[in-house]
């Protein structure tokens, strides 16, 4: 154990939206996303799935009813005779057939078998309603009460067993299942999960590594890379993305979307197929739609996606189109935006708040001024400088890409500077003057900051929750993993899952 | 005075969410209740909020001679039809923000409708590493939804345009402490949360509540078990969800009670609820739904937001193209973003004016829906470049039963707590503190 006395708490997890429609998905094969209608998750640092925050609330209960009450029916009218088949004819058979379907159909929505008094009170539900409304209707309903119940919309990974307990506490097979299955796939376990959890074998490192190597080779998991990072580099900034277009240009409206839909791809690509953290800093490639082709001024097929190697200014992630599109104004790049991302998100330097009793407000800009000359006054005035020297020294760096993240290396006539300066990192390496994307990333690329960063932000949405001092041991380790295996990706990601937080809880108190 | 009935089962319109989510109406002869004289009917809120404070010299009324005799400024113009209805009262101030955790607009939009700090924590950093939690209370609509929301389908209709900041710069209603509500942005959501389900009758009603008790008895069953076997902050989690659970039961018994403009409106056109130019399309859509809600009795308590604090939104319909919250530093100094700012406030104006025009043209007794609803409008701060949370732009619309309305009030220095007792008192809660205790000195003077 990392620290006998000091356990990373595993509180209830309830479903995202995402996670909602997965799981329906796989439980059920209904792809109708039901989840389209919940209100969106409460967010923090950027995560949608943050136990703190992610909580129930009126609006979100409405639809939960609503949203079982429509899977129910149509899965009903589609596979009755799969989900609940049933020969006999009477009220004994009905009942027998309804407690095996409680029995199968509740073990695949609960994650666990159910326990005795849980499948006697849907059996209940189950025999009145079959003898009031009909076989049918009776399946229906019962579906209706597990998807409603608390067992299914959470992720029930610290429910305590009926034995007293103390200090840490194994995580139990199913529950490590569940663990492994929404971290790397956001679904609920698949049939060789549950194999594997019927047969008690999770429980050795060996075989939660095993999985969690199987799992990442699955297509829901490219899904969850997608969804780690439209939240790691908060990428909803990129919905209803609105730029002026410049002079001649047809208008971008829905352009986000595009942009979104290419930072993704070289997201995958850096994950599934180069797989490490310099690829992710230094990959040459961009890749680009018709629509986006002609903003950028690149080749583009007609149809679909297709990359480009070597286009100029195109150095990894700092450099991508989407990016700096989304970390700008709508009129003028954003030297603070692209500065702040870069320190929170990259290398999760925290902004520093203002002085006691600052309240911190910004000047009337002059339009007289360049964008640079303009984000000057920021540095120039004491109030602000102390914050600001270390956003726009960082952001000045970008001024190579304008608000559609064109590259240029003029701009109204005059050549840019796009010289910046990397402040206060805690890494000599990376601190100093440098000139261009290119230069920064380079740097970072090597920086353990860095990988210690992205570790911490894959850590927090592997938990669902901002780590606190109880994780320092688990988080180490994953660090260590991270760094020892040159920045790759998987490493990270099978690293979390053996940590002792993900395997164990704090015992619960009480009496049951 | 009690509601007269001539007939409760001719009287009544019976709503019910219908699967897919939908209340449900019964054909109203309505006639009945337009002859019943003397009738009280219920009492409605809207808390309305628009961010970034105001163009204060285009905003406050002008010409004031007295508390009577003054005229609307520019930007609410479009509500010159309802002046008589509309109470300015300058001076109010967010005095929970002087102290307490957050930046300025955290804990402005935080304290605004909640009259409480915000938590301490570090769940939320703003702009300038201000760090802080959710509001630390319950907030007014939520309060009055206790008991003004007894009996209606819906407990209370957040609407959002745009407002998809899901973090304290973006909530402004509360049901407790720590626990906003989500706005709805998708007007196509709102329909069918309000209307999708009009037309079943009184058998299919009863079967659709009788099949949903016994799966949401069992359902809380499962809460109240399954809570014995977690942590103590997890319970807490689990028997705040079974509460709702509990709601949703108790109001699937509930009627409305329909005028004859309960009308479902017909589906509402698409939108992108991100997209800055669907903007006045959605707000459309939001309040002549909500209007409907009223008329039929849906819910009787709703917020309405324009946005969020802090947001970058650009008003491409009024050609105002600066983004919201950087365009508010600039303005009044900068004529050209004075200009962008004063329209943009024009149109929420004009918003507040469609909406009060359509309660005026809902018959309610002898008078109309807007006789009997109240709106509460203000900002998180009161001017975007000072950030003061002096002098909020507090405008009251409505409220006509209890306020004596088409004046401009000057006080001095209120703590705004005090406005949300005044409030309180409107919609018949007998309170003499909100929010923060030692911030209220009872309800706002002159106002009755």
């Amino acid at each position: 154990m990392c620290k006998p006395d000091q356990h990373a708490v595993a509180p209830l997890s309830l479903l995202t939206r995402v996670q909602y429609d997965a799981t329906i998905s796989d439980l059920l094969g209904d792809n109708s996303q039901p989840s389209l209608s919940f209100p969106a998750e409460n967010e923090v640092s950027g995560y949608n799935n943050n136990t703190e925050v992610h909580i129930a609330n009126p609006l979100l209960v409405e639809q939960f009813m609503d949203a079982a009450e429509g899977i129910a029916s149509r899965a009903v009218a589609a596979n009755l005779a799969t989900l609940a088949p049933c020969t006999g004819t009477s009220t004994t058979d009905q009942a027998s057939c309804g407690a095996s379907f409680v029995k199968s159909f509740g073990k695949r929505a609960f994650r666990r078998p159910l326990k005795d008094d849980e499948a006697q009170a849907f059996n209940t539900l189950f025999s009145g309603l079959n003898a009031t409304r009909g076989y049918s209707a009776a399946v229906e309903l019962t579906m209706q009460a597990i998807l409603q119940s608390p067992q299914f919309l959470y992720r029930m990974d610290s429910e305590r067993a009926p034995t007293p307990e103390t200090g840490a506490v194994a995580l139990d097979s199913y529950q490590l299942a569940s663990r492994l299955s929404y971290f790397l796939t956001n679904s609920m376990p698949d049939s060789a999960l549950f194999a594997a959890a019927d047969a008690g074998t999770l429980s050795s490192a060996a075989e939660i590594e095993t999985q969690a190597r199987r799992l990442l080779e699955t297509s829901r998991a490219k899904a969850m890379v997608r969804d780690f990072n439209q939240q790691w580099l908060m990428l909803d900034q990129l919905s209803g993305l609105a730029r002026n277009p410049p002079d001649g240009m047809a208008d971008v409206k829905g352009i986000g979307s595009d942009y979104r839909e290419s930072l993704q791809q070289f997201l995958d690509q850096a994950f599934w197929e180069k797989g490490d953290l310099r690829s992710l800093f230094l990959s040459p490639t961009t890749f680009v739609n018709a629509r986006l082709g002609s903003v950028l001024g690149l080749a583009a097929p007609a149809n679909g996606f297709a990359s480009v190697d070597n286009a100029p200014g195109r150095v990894g992630l700092l450099s991508q189109p989407g990016l700096m599109a989304m970390l700008a104004h709508s009129d003028q790049s954003g030297p603070v935006q692209r500065g702040v991302f870069v320190r929170q998100r990259i290398l999760c330097l925290e902004v520093p708040p203002p002085p006691p009793g600052l309240n911190p407000v910004a000047p009337d800009p002059d339009p007289n001024l360049t964008t640079r000359e303009r984000f000057d006054v920021h540095t120039a005035s004491p109030n602000c400088s102390g914050c600001h020297k270390l956003i726009d020294g960082t952001g000045f760096g970008f001024e190579n890409y304008d608000q559609l993240g064109r590259y240029r290396t003029v701009e109204n006539g005059l050549p840019v500077d796009a010289s910046g300066e990397m402040l206060m990192t805690g890494e000599p390496a990376v601190d100093g003057p440098y000139s261009g994307v290119a230069e920064l990333s380079n740097r970072l690329a090597l920086s353990p900051r860095v990988e210690r960063c992205l570790s911490t932000n894959w850590y927090r949405y592997a938990m669902g929750r901002v780590e606190t001092e109880a994780d320092g041991c688990s988080l180490r380790e994953v660090e260590q993993k991270f760094s020892a295996s040159g920045g790759q990706f998987k490493e990270l990601l099978v690293a979390v899952t053996l940590t002792d937080a993900f395997r164990y809880r704090p015992a619960i108190s009480g009496d049951m | 005075m009690s509601r007269v009935r001539i007939n409760p089962e001719l009287s009544r319109r019976h709503f019910l969410r219908a699967v897919g989510g939908a209340a449900v109406a019964l054909p109203l002869l309505s006639s009945l209740r337009a002859a019943a004289d003397g009738e009280s009917f219920p009492k409605r809120l809207v808390l309305m909020y628009t961010p970034n404070g105001v163009i204060s010299d285009a905003w406050w009324p002008q010409n004031i001679t007295s508390e009577t005799s003054w005229d609307l400024n520019t930007i609410h113009q479009p509500l010159a039809p309802f002046k008589n209805r509309l109470l300015f009262l300058n001076g109010v101030d967010l005095t929970v923000t002087n102290d307490g955790p957050g930046g300025l607009h955290q804990k402005g939009i935080g304290g605004l409708f909640t009259g409480q700090q915000l938590q301490s924590g570090d769940l939320f950093v703003d702009g300038c590493g201000q760090r802080a939690g959710w509001a630390n209370g319950i907030s007014i609509d939520q309060e009055l939804a206790k008991t003004l929301a007894v009996g209606t389908p819906i407990k209370s209709l957040e609407l959002g345009v745009r407002a998809t900041e899901n973090d304290v710069q973006g909530r402004i209603a509360y049901a407790g402490p720590g626990a906003p509500l989500p706005p709805m942005n998708d007007p196509s959501e709102v329909f069918q949360r309000l209307f999708s389900g009009f037309g079943q009758n009184t058998d299919q009603l009863a079967e659709l509540r009788a099949r949903r008790k016994s799966v949401l008895d069992t359902v809380q069953a499962q809460f109240k078990s399954v809570s014995a076997r977690v942590s103590a902050s997890d319970k807490q989690k689990l028997e705040a969800h079974m509460t709702l659970v509990r709601d949703l039961e108790t109001r699937m018994a509930a009627s409305g009670n329909g005028s004859a403009a309960c009308v479902a409106p017909s589906v509402p056109v698409a939108v992108d609820a991100t997209s800055e130019d669907d903007m006045p399309t959605i707000a459309g859509l939001h309040l002549d739904m909500l209007a409907t809600a009223f008329a039929c009795d849906l819910t009787r308590i709703a917020s309405f937001q324009i946005s969020t604090s802090l947001n970058h939104i650009r008003y491409p319909w009024l050609n105002s193209m600066g983004e919201g919250h950087a365009l508010s530093h600039m303005g009044p100094s900068d004529d050209d973003a004075r200009k962008e700012l004063v329209s943009r406030q024009t149109w929420h104006s004009q918003m507040l004016a469609n909406f009060l025009t359509r309660l005026s043209q809902i018959p309610e007794g002898s008078g109309t829906v807007l006789d009997n609803t109240l709106v509460l409008w203000g900002n998180e701060v009161s001017e975007g470049n000072t950030h003061s949370h002096q002098s909020i732009p507090f405008l009251m619309a409505g409220g006509g039963w209890y306020f004596r309305t088409g004046r401009s009030l000057q006080y001095s220095n209120n703590s705004h707590n005090d406005l949300l007792v005044s409030v309180l008192n409107a919609m018949g809660v007998p309170a003499t503190t909100f929010g923060q205790p030692d911030l209220c000195g009872g309800p706002l003077s002159g106002l009755v």
